[in-house]
C-alpha cells in the first residue's frame, strides 16, 4: 500500500527540487573554488581568527580564509567519490547482468569471487591499498571492492526477475541477442534501481575519502580538503568554532543530499526498484 | 468523460458511502468522477465496464491507494458513517478493516513464502490457513509448502483470494478475482465470496469482466461507462480452416518444473491454418506450459514439431527469423508484458523493425492499436499509464506486429470485458480469414464458442472435445 495522494506527488515535484539541489551543490563542490574570495592557500591574518568583515568565517590555522578554503576544498572529495561510485557501480551493474542473466558456472565463479572480496574488511583493504596507491586511486579501488560485490548482487536478482517477464520473453520471441536484449530491455527497466544504487556507492566513497584525507592520505598540504580541514581546525575549536564547522556540514550536506535524491531517482515511475 | 455518475442507491447509512470522487492526473485532467458509490452493509456491489474506464483507479481512490501521477481531487469516503480522511487516517483503516485481492494477484504474492505462510499473513493460524487452501479447491497436502513460483496463474489467484477472505476483512475488494479461474473454480471463489453476503458486517466491492461472476455474487451493479466506444466490427463470417497442418507437434512431454512431474506426456496435436484451437482443462493443469513450450520459452523434454513443412526446434534461440516471425505468444500476465520502460509505441516498432521488417512503423502501429480496439493516441503512453485490459491488448499488438503465422493466446480474454473480448475475437476470426491459426488456452466460453476445435488437457493427454460441449 502507497501512502495518501497528496503526499505522493510532492514527491514527483521533491523529486524536481533534489535533482535541482544536487547540480547545484554539485557545481559548487567541484568548481566553488572560483568563487572563492581569497587565495585558499594564502595567509590573511592571525590564525583563529573569528568570522569578521574580511574573513566571512573567519581563519584557520595558518591564518588562511576558511570560507575560499571551504569552496575550493571540496573538488578532491567529490571528484574521487564520483569516480569511485561510477567505476563500483557501472562494474557491478555490468557483472549483475551477466550473473543474473547466466546463472551458469562463470555466474557462480564471479559471485564467489565477489563474496571473497566482501569478506575481507573495507577499511583494511582501503589503508592498504593507500599505502600503496595514490589517495584517489586507492579510494576508488577501494570502493570498487567493497561496493561492486554488493551492487552486483542486487542487479543479479532483479535480473532474475526480469528475465522471466513478458516483455523479455518477447524480445526473446523476436530472436534478439543477449547483449541486446540487456541493454534495451533488462537495462532500462533497472534505471530507478541503479540510480539508487549509484547515490550509495557515491556516499560511501565520499566518506571512505574523507576518512583517509583525515587519517593524512589525501591531498598533500596546503592544498584545500574539507577532511584535512576538519584535521588542521581540530585545535583551534575554541577559538574559531567555524574553522571546524564549516567543512564538516559541507561534508555532511552532500552526503545528505545525495542519499535522499538516490532514494527520491528509485522511487519514480512505479518502477521495479 | 467528465462528470460520469455512477448510478446507484445514495440513501444508505452504514457500510462505505462514496461521494463526489474525483480523481485526476498529473495535468489536472479527469480521469474518473465526480464518482458516487454506496454500498450497504452485508452487500456485495459489483463494478462492471468496458476495459479502461478507470474500475480499478476507482478501487484505488476508495482506498486513499492512487499511485502518481494520479490523484484524488475532490469526494469523501465514510465507512460506517465516519469520514476517512485522506493520509494516515485511511492507512489505518485500510490495515485495520479492508482486504484485497488485486489484478494479477500472482505478482501480490511474496516469492519467498509458501501458500500456507502467505494465507497467515492475514492473521490467520495455521488450522485456518489450511482450511482457506482446501475452501479454494486446493488441496493443502499438495499446496501449502509451495512457493509463488510453483503456483499457476490460476492457482496464484486462489492463494489470494483465500488470504483476503481468511481474515474475514470488513471491507472485501476484489479486482478481477478469477480472470485465470475455470468453471469449476471460480464456483468455489464464489462461494467463499458469498457468506459474506447478508452479513452486517461485511462490505465487499467487486470489479469483474465475467458475467457468470457478478451474477452469482453481486446484490447490485453499477455500470461504468464507457469513455470512448470499443471499435465494434460487426459480424465476421466464420473463416473455413485450411485442410493442411500448419504446426504439427508428436510425442510432447513437458514437466514443470522442467525435469519433475510431468504435465504433458508423448501427446499429439495439430494446428491448421486458420484454426482457432482451445485448450482447456482445471487451474495447473499445463495449459500455460504447453503454450510456452511450443513457443520456444518452456524447456521441452521430448518431442518433435513441425511448422508448415519445416522442422521446428524447440528452444526459441535455435529458431531462426522466419521461424520466430511465424510463431509470436501473448502471455498471461499483463502486469509484466510490456516493459515499465519503454513507450507503447516504442514496444510495437521494435518487432515491427525487427522481425516485420518495417521502415517506417508509425503508421503500422496506428494501425495494430487501432485493430485491437485502442486509441492510437496511447502509443505516447507508458506502460503504468496503462489498465489490465488496455496492457493486454497491446502485449496482442506486439505479437501481431510480427506478422505472425501462429499465433499462442494465454487467457488473451482475462482481462476484457465482454465487449471489448468480443471485439479481439472478431479481429482474431479476421485474421484467421488470412491464414492465421491461434492456438489458445482459455476458460472464457465466449472463446471456445468461437473456436473450431476443443482439445481438453486431462491426465496430461490433449484430448479433443466437441465444441457443441464445450461449456
Amino acid at each position: 500500500m502507497t501512502g495518501p495522494a497528496t503526499w505522493l506527488s510532492r514527491v514527483r515535484h521533491g523529486a524536481w527540487a533534489g535533482a535541482a539541489a544536487v547540480t547545484v551543490v554539485g557545481l559548487l563542490a567541484v568548481a566553488g573554488g572560483v568563487l572563492a574570495p581569497h587565495d585558499p592557500t594564502a595567509p590573511v591574518g592571525a590564525p583563529w581568527t573569528p568570522p569578521g568583515p574580511d574573513a566571512a568565517w573567519g581563519t584557520d590555522a595558518l591564518g588562511r580564509d576558511v570560507l575560499s578554503r571551504v569552496l575550493a576544498g571540496g573538488r578532491h572529495l567529490a571528484v574521487t567519490a564520483a569516480a569511485a561510485a561510477v567505476a563500483a557501480s557501472a562494474l557491478g551493474v555490468a557483472g549483475g547482468l551477466v550473473v543474473g542473466w547466466h546463472r551458469g558456472p562463470v555466474a557462480r565463479l564471479l559471485t564467489a569471487g565477489m563474496d571473497l572480496l566482501l569478506a575481507v574488511p573495507l577499511l583494511l583493504i582501503a589503508m592498504v591499498l593507500a599505502v600503496a596507491l595514490p589517495g584517489p586511486v586507492a579510494v576508488v579501488a577501494a570502493t570498487v571492492c567493497g561496493g561492486t560485490p554488493l551492487t552486483l548482487r542486487v542487479v543479479a536478482d532483479t535480473v532474475t526477475v526480469v528475465r522471466h517477464t513478458g516483455y523479455v520473453e518477447a524480445a526473446l520471441g523476436r530472436g534478439e541477442s543477449d547483449p541486446v536484449i540487456l541493454a534495451r530491455e533488462v537495462l532500462p527497466a533497472l534505471t530507478g534501481l541503479v540510480r539508487a544504487d549509484l547515490a550509495t556507492r557515491f556516499v560511501a566513497a565520499l566518506q571512505l575519502a574523507a576518512a583517509l584525507s583525515l587519517l593524512g592520505l589525501g591531498p598533500a598540504p596546503p592544498a584545500p580538503d574539507w577532511a584535512a580541514m576538519i584535521r588542521e581546525n581540530l585545535t583551534g575549536a575554541a577559538l574559531n568554532p567555524a574553522a571546524l564547522a564549516a567543512p564538516a556540514a559541507a561534508l555532511a550536506v552532500v552526503s545528505l543530499l545525495v542519499t535522499v535524491a538516490g532514494q527520491l531517482a528509485g522511487r519514480t515511475r512505479g518502477r521495479p526498484a | 468523460m467528465t462528470n460520469r455518475r455512477f448510478t446507484s442507491d445514495p440513501a444508505v447509512a452504514g457500510g462505505l458511502s462514496v461521494t463526489g470522487l474525483h480523481v485526476v492526473d498529473a495535468g489536472g485532467r479527469t480521469v474518473i468522477g465526480p464518482v458516487d458509490l454506496h454500498a450497504a452493509p452485508g452487500e456485495v456491489v459489483a463494478l462492471v465496464g468496458p476495459s479502461g474506464t478507470g474500475k480499478t483507479v476507482l478501487l484505488s481512490a476508495v482506498l486513499d491507494a492512487l499511485t502518481p501521477p494520479l490523484r484524488r481531487a475532490a469526494g469523501q469516503v465514510r465507512w460506517q458513517g465516519t469520514l476517512i480522511a485522506p493520509g494516515t487516517a485511511a492507512r489505518r483503516w485500510r490495515r485495520r478493516c479492508v482486504g484485497v485481492v488485486g489484478q494479477d494477484p500472482a505478482q501480490a504474492l511474496h516469492p519467498l513464502r509458501r501458500a500456507a505462510t502467505l494465507i497467515a499473513e492475514s492473521g490467520a493460524d495455521a488450522v485456518s490457513s489450511r482450511a482457506a487452501l482446501a475452501a479454494v479447491g486446493l488441496d493443502p497436502a499438495r499446496y501449502a509448502d509451495r512457493r509463488a513460483h510453483q503456483l499457476s496463474g490460476g492457482q496464484a489467484q486462489r492463494v489470494a483470494v483465500a488470504r483476503a477472505v481468511a481474515a474475514a476483512p470488513d471491507l472485501l475488494v476484489l479486482d478481477e478475482p478469477t480472470s485465470a479461474l475455470d468453471e469449476a473454480a471460480m464456483q468455489l471463489v464464489a462461494a467463499a465470496v458469498r457468506v459474506r453476503r447478508g452479513d452486517p458486517r461485511c462490505v465487499t466491492l467487486l470489479v469483474s469482466h465475467d458475467a457468470a461472476v457478478v451474477a452469482a455474487l453481486a446484490d447490485r451493479v453499477v455500470q461504468i461507462d464507457a469513455p470512448v466506444t470499443p471499435a465494434r466490427t460487426g459480424s465476421v463470417p466464420r473463416p473455413a480452416p485450411g485442410a493442411t497442418p500448419l504446426l504439427s507437434v508428436r510425442g510432447l512431454t513437458v514437466s514443470q518444473p522442467p525435469g519433475g512431474t510431468a504435465l504433458l506426456r508423448e501427446t499429439d496435436f495439430q494446428v491448421a491454418a486458420g484454426e482457432l484451437v482451445a485448450v482447456r482443462g482445471p487451474s495447473g493443469c499445463g495449459k500455460s506450459s504447453l503454450l510456452r513450450a511450443v513457443a520456444g520459452l518452456h524447456p521441452v523434454d521430448a518431442g518433435h514439431a513441425r511448422l508448415g513443412g519445416t522442422n521446428l526446434p524447440w528452444p526459441v534461440r535455435q529458431r531462426a527469423r522466419p521461424l520466430l516471425r511465424a510463431v509470436q505468444l501473448v502471455g498471461q500476465h499483463p502486469a509484466d508484458a510490456l516493459n515499465p520502460a519503454h513507450r507503447v509505441g516504442a514496444a510495437l516498432a521494435r518487432p515491427l523493425r525487427a522481425l516485420a521488417g518495417a521502415d517506417a512503423p508509425d503508421t503500422h502501429i496506428a494501425r495494430l492499436l487501432t485493430q485491437v480496439g485502442l486509441d492510437p493516441g496511447i502509443a505516447a503512453r507508458r506502460t503504468h499509464e496503462l489498465s489490465g485490459g488496455q496492457r493486454q491488448r497491446v502485449a496482442l499488438a506486439r505479437a501481431l506486429a510480427a506478422g505472425p503465422r501462429l499465433l499462442l493466446a494465454d487467457e488473451v480474454t482475462a482481462a476484457l470485458d465482454a465487449a471489448t473480448a468480443a471485439g479481439v475475437l472478431d479481429l482474431l476470426d479476421r485474421l484467421r480469414g488470412d491464414g492465421l491459426a491461434v492456438l489458445t488456452a482459455s476458460h472464457d466460453p465466449a472463446v471456445t464458442a468461437r473456436a473450431d476445435r476443443v482439445l481438453l488437457l486431462h491426465d496430461n493427454h490433449l484430448a479433443s472435445e466437441d465444441p457443441a460441449h464445450a461449456r
